[in-house]
């Protein structure tokens, strides 16, 4: 996988809120076609980073580059340009709740891309059929169908406009099990169908296997330990370890901090 | 020595909030002057403030006018100055009442349900999802908003100016025995242009006001749902108090000798 050249590279990534430092000069390479997973407690800065590289927050300082190209601090157009290669899929799906299913997985071709109304229709009750929605739900609305539903309709219009990059923010939270394991299945098929480079963010081990093909684990706003989700058993890490047997003892502090937003 | 701290405290919170302000009014703007355009968000504003709002803004004003009647008539009969309540309804109603009644029932009205669906936009991520979505936020959800607040409220107040005046007349001819005739020829005799168009000119600003309060503080609400009925509640008394305090200051533009 290393031999593939590095889609996203950020290095010295800092980011605070008040006094609390969320992240602390983090270096993470995420090679072209991989699927990584960046796993890591609550507090632990893994959506802070996330929602830096997607430019909704802007970093202290440090460097975040997409395929060579410096998109910190870069706004407007220029920005819209590299959010074009970006699919997103949110925690809870983040759908807008004033538009029907269909409107939904369109926005960004029609809003983003030009394409024309009747268009953009076709291609997302397409992408609606390939996360396993029926074209007879694609006239309602967000709030007439289940969380699970909500996070397919939100995978479909991540993967609308044919992304080379797909992000996920926790993307089995708020389901039960089984859905969560239909939702992996669908991210590894949508990927894999599109060849995307895909970043999950996650807390649940079990999707991390299911998704990634290596993991990061991020501890206290830095990346701690990185390598093939294979190897993770055996990191020989012992915050990596803690983790993914959910152990109270550890260096991973169990104590609730309240400043800033991580 | 910590009483001063705080006041510094208070200052400079005030200061960094009248910035940000200052910088989310500009970026907004100019997104009304930019490409692309959303005329079905704009249509779509446009009859909510505009279409919607006319019901209650036509209340506030006949009643608002048949109780000027009313009660200027009560006062000049001290004076034998009965002959002057059409001019009085009609002056007050296009350059003070119908405006600011109408401005203060749509920001109750209208600031609140933008500072509300906003607010819960921002709670939901759904402002970040336009962004990942190459859409900017300012230009999709406040810029229509602004242009829809900015022109339709003065519509709203040139109904409310007829409809005000209507009440008046009601009350002066079928209450107070006015003849119709010579009611309705006082109420056109010393009305001027400049008495309708400073209404109106405040009602734009009023809108602008009104739809700005909404989607600053519903841009910017975080918390959840307490979060979102803050910004609803400072959403409204802040643009209340805006336009009172413009009011002021139109006036005083239009007015002073």
């Amino acid at each position: 996988m290393t031999d593939a050249p590095v889609k996203i590279a950020i290095r010295g990534l800092t980011k605070s809120f008040g006094a609390k430092h969320v992240l602390r000069g983090l270096d993470l390479a995420i090679y072209e076609g991989e699927s990584l997973a960046v796993i890591g407690g609550s507090g632990s800065g893994k959506s802070v980073l996330l929602k830096n590289i997607v430019g909704i927050l802007t970093p202290d300082s440090g460097s975040i580059k997409i395929d060579g190209e410096e998109v910190v601090g870069v706004t407007g157009p220029a920005r819209d340009r590299i959010n074009r290669k970006l699919g997103m899929l949110f925690q809870n799906a983040a759908l807008f709740d004033s538009l029907p299913l269909w409107e939904n997985v369109a926005f960004g071709l029609m809003s983003a891309h030009g394409v024309e109304k009747s268009e953009a229709r076709g291609i997302a009750i397409e992408r609606l059929r390939q996360v396993g929605l029926d074209s007879d739900t694609i006239d309602r609305v967000p709030a007439d169908i289940s969380v699970g539903a909500q996070k397919r309709v939100g995978l479909a219009r991540a993967i609308a406009a044919n992304p080379e990059i797909l992000f996920f923010d926790e993307p089995t939270t708020g389901i039960d099990p089984i859905m969560g394991e239909v939702i992996d299945s669908l991210i590894v098929k949508c990927v894999n169908e599109l060849g995307a480079t895909a970043l999950t963010i996650t807390h649940d081990m079990e999707s991390a296997r299911r998704i990634a093909d290596r993991v990061a684990m991020i501890y206290e706003g830095e990346i701690v330990w990185v390598g093939d989700v294979a190897t993770v058993n055996s990191s020989g890490n012992e915050i990596v370890d803690q983790f993914i047997h959910g152990r109270v003892d550890g260096p991973i502090s169990t104590n609730v901090t309240t400043a800033g937003a991580a | 020595m910590n009483f001063v701290a705080a006041i510094g405290r208070v200052m400079l919170n005030f200061l960094a909030s009248t910035g940000r302000l200052a910088i989310f009014t500009g970026i907004s703007v100019s997104h009304i002057f930019r490409p692309p355009y959303y005329p079905r968000l704009l249509l779509r504003q446009v009859i909510d403030i505009g279409y919607y709002s006319l019901p209650v803004v036509g209340l506030t004003a006949v009643f608002t006018g048949m109780v000027l009647a009313l009660q200027s008539y009560s006062g000049f009969a001290r004076f034998n100055a009965e002959g002057a309540v059409a001019t009085v309804v009609v002056l007050s109603i296009t350059r003070e009442l119908a405006p600011v009644l109408a401005g203060l029932m749509v920001a109750g009205r209208i600031g609140a349900a933008m500072a509300a669906e906003i607010g819960t936009m921002r709670v939901t991520e759904q402002i970040d999802a336009l962004s990942t979505l190459a859409t900017n936020p300012y230009k999709y959800l406040v810029a229509p908003r602004l242009l829809a607040g900015m022109v339709m409220l003065p519509c709203c107040v040139l109904v409310a100016d007829i409809i005000g005046v209507f009440g008046g007349y009601l009350v002066a001819v079928h209450k107070l025995d006015f003849n119709p005739n010579v009611y309705l020829k006082n109420t056109w005799q010393f009305l001027e242009f400049i008495d309708v168009v400073s209404g109106l000119v405040k009602a734009a600003v009023f809108g602008f006001l009104i739809a700005l309060m909404g989607c600053y503080h519903g841009y910017y609400s975080k918390g959840g749902a307490q979060g979102v009925g803050a910004a609803t509640t400072n959403a409204v008394v802040s643009a209340s108090i805006l336009i009172l305090a413009s009011n002021y200051l139109i006036t005083e533009a239009f007015f002073s000798q």
